[in-house]
């Protein structure tokens, strides 16, 4: 199996906050790999020094080997890395399928001329991305089809916005896929599923995903590693056991005390 | 080197750069708890200037009183300050409080909307003609600083210390008092604030009229130095106004003080050496210079992009 | 994150129920022009652009009058600026304030190669595309700030931009240009230019004020043709996708900062060529035609219309238009006042029983008070009412005093103090309340605003936005926006 992801010694300070500190991390081809830790670990910003929302101070990240740094975020999605957001942004008040094919930008070519002309390149590139969206948002099941697709995106209940952000993310034409808490916010039904769909978008999408999250159950049924982070240090590595059980983790997540304890 | 002439170009960047100063805090005000950008703010400049007219014009002919110079500037000012106070507070009640949650264009767009209301309401309540400040019928124009080459009137010394004792008070104000301390944690984050019990409405209320009674003091500043008063004057002092709110920084007061002289002083180096037609533009130029090389002003703070 | 709240009887936001019904709540859209926007929603967008073109292209036939054909040609001006407008504020959410100036440097740059100022006497289609592909470059260089700025500075920018425009048009008429001894006029200054060329295309020259509606309604139909292909491509969803988040257009692989150029390009495009045609129509250009006053009407236009929908800001700026020329005149002002007055009531009014006993409270509330004024003082009733249709009708029922200005100006301030009150009050008390301030109104639009429609045209577009931006800030036409914060 091959590097596709790997960030060497990255660290990233807001003001006097150290949140991310010389982290070390990889993901292999067709892994599915879990980062946890407590609130304010430094998992989020991980996530937008990956795609480059902020420029690492320190370290470099590489994507298949070639560096990411110094590209702009929607050149770093081109390349491959798409993500969802922990806190939903959708474009509220467009269709669903419209939210589905405007992700779809860096894969099509048509410029303004062409669009006005209505060319037949155009054209057949207008069909592709329509029917590319009507696929990505067929993944889900009945849940996004027929007649949401015409319905804005603010009328999808919590659970339909994040998937909606999956098949939004995936239209990019990603084979990196970061999700940023896909279970938040949702039942213990909706959890169940969308564990099994982290794992289909592997074996029928083929991505390679790298995902933050907070139940403890999502992350042992999908993960094949595990990640924990602490104030911005990786403080464990490995199968979900090892991690969960790893003494270090425990007092982090509970604090000194509970460790001791137990 | 003309000292005279730089002297006088010192002086008058001084006073129109106080005029500034208080103009740019109250955008600095209002943006940094609502994060908006208060487009009318230049038109109740222009409203306290006129409402310093009236309470002159009321003195001078009306009433027929003869009345201590200082006890009717002072009157004008106060008079202008709780007027455009007022205002201020019911721009803020009727045009911004119900668009607090709305895209963030909507609120701007509504400004422009206040912004040319008042302006032609003044057209039509005033007329188009420029009033003017018959100030000579009450002060000796002629005393104040002779020494040397300086020379500087007793208006503009007038107008600068009082632009500079306001100036130090609502520094006092922002960082001894409790309305202060709640202004300040409003701006930090608002809903932060509410939870700690902080009438989040109170303060922007309170802000609002501040920012507004500055603005109309500096309107009676202006007519006290320059004599002109009309409709137009408040939207390019309005616009310079927020030009030096944002070289200092937007969200910063001693910013708003510091940006405010610098843009005074610069229009009135730039009137007197290069260009007297084309001042305005030298001073957008800035503007945008300024903007492009460090967006977040001489003092402000870089925001971190929160997802 | 904070869930949009539902309708309190209705199912929630969200629910499979509410999504289904969303038909439904769409249809009641309109009020009582329901059926009409549902029927106008079948037909298809050309057929309806079709429509508009043909039955505009019909108004010399209908009114011989070159001033009825004038204000055509000026609505559909007004249109393509609106539609150009809404490109940058509509759907790609930048607040262009900037925008007038592009249609002035049109104006100006078509008046210096096509007329007398300089000798150019290009071609036309040369001198157009010159222009075209300059406001265009223009555009490109004012939105580069916006690749750093994000919504108030990039307002406050083009503002400036917009002021720079008008110093420079009223002020270069001597230049001093190293080349050239003494100042040259470039501008024309305050007085601007004239005897500029008309538009000759290929042997045919545009001569009459009737060949120039025909050809702006040409380049009307072509520009929302190419509107409405743009919106259903990659780059119109994009545009949208920023306007909604723009990190996240970003990082769904949308360049964002190359989008807002284009958009901003886009919107400087077209709004220089309806510079070139308006410049030729006039024959002349001057800086007070670009000044702020036109910035605001072309943004009620788009506001009132709704912002993002090409039919939308169309309807609006016939609307405006329209409306604006008919204040031109008292007696077709005095008509449109009372007209919008009545359709306002009818429409937010109900039931019908209050909105008669209000009606009849209004006249007998005038005719009460003019009883009064008279009683107490007759010089406030013996001032001269501004002549015209129907103004007979309101001699005994509206106060006009001799001295209308000071009376009127002190009415101004009540009423707008009125009008503020009626949106704190509600239930019964605000019903007791409108019937003065309707009369308030009345008396002020007699005694001042008739007087000086120029004024007046700005108040009421002040006004009209910050109404529409509380009240309905997605226009006539536009789909009412969800923002969750």
């Amino acid at each position: 199996m091959s590097r596709i992801l790997e960030l060497k010694g990255i660290s990233k300070a807001f003001g006097g906050l150290q949140v991310i500190d010389g982290l070390d991390l990889h993901v292999d081809e067709g892994e599915i790999v879990s980062v946890i830790g407590p609130n304010g670990a430094g998992k989020t910003t991980l996530f937008n020094l990956i795609t480059g929302v902020y420029q690492p101070d320190r370290g470099d990240i590489l994507l298949e080997g070639e560096s990411l740094l110094g590209l702009l975020p929607h050149k770093i999605t081109q390349r491959g890395v798409a993500r969802t957001f922990q806190t939903l942004r959708l474009f509220l008040n467009m269709t669903v399928k419209e939210n589905v094919m405007a992700a779809a930008y860096g894969r099509t070519r048509a410029g303004v001329v062409r669009s006005i002309l209505r060319t037949p390149g155009m054209r057949r590139e207008e069909r592709e991305i329509s029917a590319l969206a009507e696929e990505k948002l067929a993944f889900f099941g009945q849940r996004l089809m027929g007649y949401r697709w015409n319905q804005p995106a603010y009328s999808l209940s919590y659970a339909n916005r994040r998937r909606l952000e999956i098949a939004r993310a995936t239209a990019t034409g990603p084979r990196v896929l970061l999700l940023d808490e896909p279970a938040a916010g949702m039942n213990p039904k909706e959890t169940y599923e969308i564990t099994e769909l982290i794992a289909q978008l592997r074996t029928e999408g083929g991505y390679t995903i790298l995902v933050i999250e907070h139940d403890m159950h999502v992350v042992e049924g999908i993960s094949d590693r595990v990640v924990a982070l602490d104030h911005g240090i990786k403080i464990a590595e490995g199968t979900f056991e090892a991690v969960a059980t790893d003494p270090r983790v425990v007092e982090a997540y509970l604090g000194t005390k509970a460790a001791a304890t137990k | 080197m003309d000292w005279d002439f730089f002297v006088q170009q010192l002086v008058n960047g001084l006073t129109l750069g106080s005029v500034y100063a208080l103009i740019a805090l109250g955008y600095t005000m209002v943006y940094g708890i609502l994060k908006l950008l208060n487009f009318a703010h230049g038109e109740v400049y222009m409203m306290g200037a006129f409402a310093g007219f009236g309470v002159l014009s009321l003195f001078g002919g009306a009433l027929g009183v003869t009345i201590n110079v200082v006890v009717l500037i002072g009157l004008m000012l106060a008079v202008a300050m709780i007027g455009t106070g007022f205002l201020g507070v019911a721009i803020e009640r009727f045009a911004y409080r119900p668009l607090r949650n709305a895209p963030r264009i909507a609120p701007l767009i509504s400004a422009l909307g206040v912004s040319f209301f008042l302006q032609s309401s003044a057209l039509l309540l005033f007329g188009a003609d420029f009033r003017s400040y018959e100030t000579y019928e009450y002060i000796d124009l002629a005393s104040g600083i002779h020494w040397g080459p300086l020379n500087i009137s007793v208006v503009r010394i007038a107008v600068i210390l009082t632009a500079f004792a306001l100036m130090f008070g609502l520094t006092l104000l922002v960082a001894r008092t409790r309305l202060g301390k709640a202004m300040r944690a409003t701006a930090f984050d608002r809903e932060a604030a509410a939870m700690q019990g902080i009438d989040v409405d109170r303060v922007i209320v309170a802000t609002f009229f501040i920012g507004s009674a500055l603005a109309g003091a500096a309107g009676v500043m202006v007519g006290l130095v320059f004599y002109k008063v009309y409709h137009l004057m408040g939207f390019l002092a309005g616009l310079k106004g927020f030009t030096a709110a944002v070289v200092g920084g937007i969200g910063s007061i001693p910013g708003a003080m510091l940006g405010g002289l610098l843009i005074g002083l610069s229009e009135a180096f730039i009137t007197g050496y290069v260009s007297s037609t084309f001042q305005d533009v030298f001073v957008f130029s800035i503007l945008i210079v300024l903007l492009l090389v460090r967006p977040s002003g001489l003092l402000g703070k870089a925001d971190i992009q929160k997802v | 994150m904070s869930e949009v709240e539902g309708t309190p009887e209705g199912p929630k936001i969200g629910v499979d129920e509410w999504v289904a019904r969303s038909e439904e709540r769409s249809g009641v859209r309109g009020g009582r022009l329901a059926p009409l926007y549902a029927r106008a929603e079948r037909l298809p967008w050309w057929a309806l652009l079709a429509a508009a073109v043909g039955v505009s292209a019909l108004v010399p036939f209908i009114s011989s009058s070159d001033y009825v054909i004038r204000v055509a040609v000026n609505t559909v001006l007004f249109a393509l600026l609106a539609l150009g407008l809404n490109v940058v504020v509509g759907w790609a959410g930048l607040l262009d304030l900037g925008f007038v100036a592009f249609y002035g440097f049109g104006a100006y740059l078509y008046a210096l190669l096509s007329s007398s100022q300089f000798d150019l006497h290009f071609p036309a289609l040369l001198s157009v595309s010159i222009v075209i592909v300059s406001s265009a470059l223009l555009g490109l260089l004012l939105g580069l700030p916006s690749r750093r700025l994000v919504g108030d500075y990039l307002a406050i920018v083009t503002l400036f931009f917009a002021q720079i425009y008008v110093v420079l048009a009223t002020n270069a008429d001597r230049i001093t240009l190293p080349w050239n001894d003494g100042p040259t006029d470039i501008s024309g200054g305050p007085n601007g230019i004239t005897d500029i060329d008309p538009i000759s295309i290929l042997g045919y020259e545009f001569g009459s004020t009737r060949s120039y509606l025909w050809l702006s309604l040409g380049v009307f139909a072509v520009v929302v043709v190419a509107l409405q292909f743009i919106n259903h491509s990659r780059t119109g969803r994009a545009w949208r996708a920023l306007r909604e988040d723009s990190l996240a257009a970003e990082l769904m692989s949308m360049p964002v900062n190359r989008l807002k150029l284009l958009a901003f390009m886009f919107g400087a495009a077209t709004a220089g060529l309806t510079g070139t045609i308006f410049a030729s129509v006039q024959l002349g250009v001057f800086p007070q035609n670009f000044d702020l006053p036109l910035l605001i009407t072309v943004y009620a236009m788009v506001i009132l219309g709704g912002a993002g929908s090409i039919p939308g800001v169309v309807i609006g700026a016939i609307t405006i238009n329209v409306s604006l020329e008919l204040l031109r005149e008292p007696a077709n002002a005095r008509l449109l006042f009372y007209v919008a007055i009545g359709l306002g009531l009818v429409t937010l009014v109900r039931p019908w029983r209050k909105l008669a006993a209000i009606c009849v409270g209004l006249v007998a509330f005038g005719i009460v008070a003019y009883q009064l004024a008279e009683w107490l003082r007759p010089a406030w009733v013996s001032g001269t009412i501004e002549g015209g249709r129907f103004a007979g009708l309101l001699d005994g029922w509206v106060i006009h005093p001799v001295d209308s200005t000071h009376l009127g100006n002190a009415g101004f301030i009540l009423l707008i103090v009125a009008v503020l009150a009626l949106t704190e009050l509600r239930g019964i008390w605000r019903s007791i309340l409108l019937v003065p301030t309707l009369y308030l109104a009345a008396f002020v639009w007699e005694n001042r605003l008739v007087v000086e429609p120029s004024v007046t045209r700005i108040l009421l577009l002040g006004a009209l936005l910050v109404v529409l931006m509380s009240w309905r800030p997605q226009g006539l036409l536009g789909t009412s926006r969800v923002e969750i914060v």
